[in-house]
């Protein structure tokens, strides 16, 4: 008997499913008709103004077939549209030319129809179908034919939605590229940036040092004979200045690539930095330390994540333990940094503005970071904690 | 003092050299990739084996993964590891197998040749030299309130402790008398709970373990 019930109620799903997809069709109705209106008085000046507005409108309604249909389907259907902004002329031109405002008028037509249609179909359908399972399963005991019938009519009404919203794949291939376009300009900008610190280090530091050393092994030289006790304590002083030169470039050399990452590899060093975080930290490595090794620049940006985050749950968390993963998978790296502290770490993240010192702006830095690798930052640090950092960083092995 | 050296870079390797030499100590063999280690070591047998971290093929820590291995093979050999920059896991794993004859600094240190050849002796003759900046490293981390106890002077003798000289050379560096520092040395003990221990490479170790627990 449950098994009949489980059929009718899905059969009464599915026409739920087929009445809110004639709701969108009604919309779509007014859509349609509002867009090519505007679009008739875009021609004759009046109307431009209203009509990115319009296809805004259309684009919510799209999405909201879209969810509509992930939501039947289960899968996602992704969009992608060109940005409307700037000047109105700017706009207006984006919006008739962007091929999403076709698809979308082409689906509001077709959905107009099909929307109705598969709904008169389904109310036609479930008085004989009661009728016929009820004889077939009531008397025949076979299985319920009919009333499947509704739900595959609701699949199909997704299923035409589905192929009618998917962007083409010339738009999904531009919203790639405009993300890669801003990724790479980011990427650059950072490395410019790494360069002009990396530059000041160096003449600030190491440099400024050198120069001062060299003069005092002149002034050294010209004491020399007059005046030894000087000389030597000129010396003195020239050997104090080598070795701030010294340290300052072994600063400056960890900041570019810290050389245990060289020696060690990504399990390694991440072990070390959890040995002298001062945290007791449980390192997992999965398999991160077999097989080839990620390329420099992503071993780099793992490094300073777990580095950063490790830092921030020292001094910030209030917690002693913290949890630092690594995975592999094709193409793939995952990093978690996990702390059982206070949390309340994503506004310091986000805002950069909280007491935090560093807190902030170092998540800043991570994120930029990990974004010029076309990598994401995840953090979820509810108040009470615990909070979570999982990062993902693309990569070919 | 027979030595053994690997260093790939010339000019250090040059420098090592003429400094050895003109404290009176004989080059007895030099290598300059990480392979050529042990065997040069079995073949000399110095009386210590001063070894560079990173070397050829890899320019990785050839030179630490040799060092480690000539702890194993020669337990009585005594290792002088050198670095352009140090690293407290590098520390740990040497000292994992005992602090005797163990010594692991920053090349920026043989520039005070008189305060290094005091650690290749020490290290020599079985004592332990730790490079101030690990010293430093762990001090730092360890935040807890027996430290916060100590007052400066008695911090100033630990760090000295834990880079592994002993009294006299402690009292020196400080300007202060042997008797003094044998004073601190018992307050610090107190102060940490740790029990007494002897000058060398034993109180090293007790040292370390606190620092490092």
């Amino acid at each position: 008997m449950t098994d009949v019930r489980k059929t009718v109620r899905q059969a009464w799903k599915a026409s739920l499913h087929l009445l809110t997809g004639a709701g969108v069709s009604l919309l779509c109705h007014l859509m349609v008709g509002v867009v090519l209106f505007t679009a008739v008085l875009t021609a004759t000046v009046i109307g431009a103004g209203v009509l990115p507005e319009a296809v805004l409108t259309l684009r919510r309604l799209a999405g909201l077939e879209r969810r509509r249909t992930a939501a039947w389907t289960g899968e996602p259907v992704p969009e992608a549209y060109e940005p409307l902004t700037g000047t109105l002329t700017e706009r207006v031109r984006a919006a008739v030319g962007d091929p999403g405002t076709h698809r979308d008028l082409i689906w509001g037509a077709a959905q107009l129809l099909y929307g109705m249609v598969l709904l008169y179909a389904a109310m036609i359908l479930w008085a004989p179908a009661l009728l016929v399972d009820g004889f077939w399963y009531g008397m025949a005991g076979r299985e319920p034919v009919a009333l499947p019938l509704i739900t595959r009519l609701a699949d199909l009404q997704a299923r035409l939605s589905r192929t009618l919203l998917l962007p083409s794949p010339r738009a999904r291939l531009a919203e790639r590229i405009e993300q890669l376009t801003v990724t790479r300009a980011d990427a650059v900008a950072a490395q410019g940036a790494e360069l002009r610190r990396i530059e000041r280090d160096l003449h600030d530091g190491a440099q400024a040092h050198l120069v001062a050393l060299s003069m005092r092994l002149g002034l050294a030289r010209r004491a020399y004979d007059k005046d030894p006790t000087t000389a030597l304590r000129l010396l003195e002083q020239a050997q104090d200045q080598a070795e701030s030169a010294l340290t300052e470039l072994r600063h400056v050399v960890r900041g570019i690539h810290p050389p245990i990452l060289t020696d060690r590899g990504l399990a390694g060093a991440v072990r070390a930095l959890a040995a002298g975080s001062g945290l007791d930290v449980t390192v997992d490595t999965g398999g991160a330390e077999d097989g080839p090794r990620a390329p420099a620049a992503v071993e780099a940006a793992a490094y300073f994540v777990v580095a950063e985050t490790l830092t921030n749950a020292a001094k910030h968390s209030g917690s002693d333990r913290a949890e630092v993963r690594l995975r592999r998978g094709p193409g793939r790296l995952w990093i978690s940094v996990r702390d059982e502290g206070r949390g309340g770490a994503t506004e310091s993240g986000a805002g950069a503005k909280t007491g935090s010192a560093g807190g902030g702006s170092g998540m800043l830095g991570m994120r930029r970071r990990v974004a010029a690798l076309d990598g994401t930052v995840q953090v979820t640090s509810p108040s009470g904690g615990p909070t979570v950092i999982e990062v993902e960083l693309p990569c070919a092995w | 003092m027979r030595v053994v050296m690997a260093e790939d870079n010339a000019l250090l390797r040059e420098g090592l050299i003429l400094l050895m030499t003109s404290a009176g100590h004989e080059v007895a063999g030099v290598a300059a990739t990480g392979p050529e280690v042990l065997p040069l070591l079995l073949e000399h047998r110095p009386d210590i084996a001063i070894l560079d971290v990173r070397m050829p093929p890899g320019f990785r820590d050839e030179g630490l993964r040799a060092a480690l291995e000539a702890r194993k093979e020669l337990p009585e050999l005594p290792v002088l590891v050198l670095s352009q920059y140090v690293e407290e896991t590098y520390a740990a794993e040497l000292l994992a197998g005992g602090a005797r004859g163990v010594g692991y600094l920053l090349k920026d240190r043989i520039g005070r040749v008189d305060e290094f050849l005091d650690a290749l002796e020490r290290v020599a003759a079985g004592g332990t030299a730790l490079d101030p900046e690990v010293v430093t490293e762990l001090m730092a981390r360890r935040r807890d309130d027996p430290l916060d106890a100590l007052t400066p002077r008695e911090r100033e003798v630990l760090e000295l402790m834990a880079q592994g000289l002993d009294n006299a050379t402690i009292a020196t560096s400080l300007v202060i008398t042997e008797r003094s520092v044998h004073k601190h040395i018992g307050n610090v003990f107190a102060k940490l709970g740790l029990p007494p221990s002897d000058s060398g490479h034993r109180r090293v170790l007790a040292v370390l373990a606190y620092l490092n627990a």
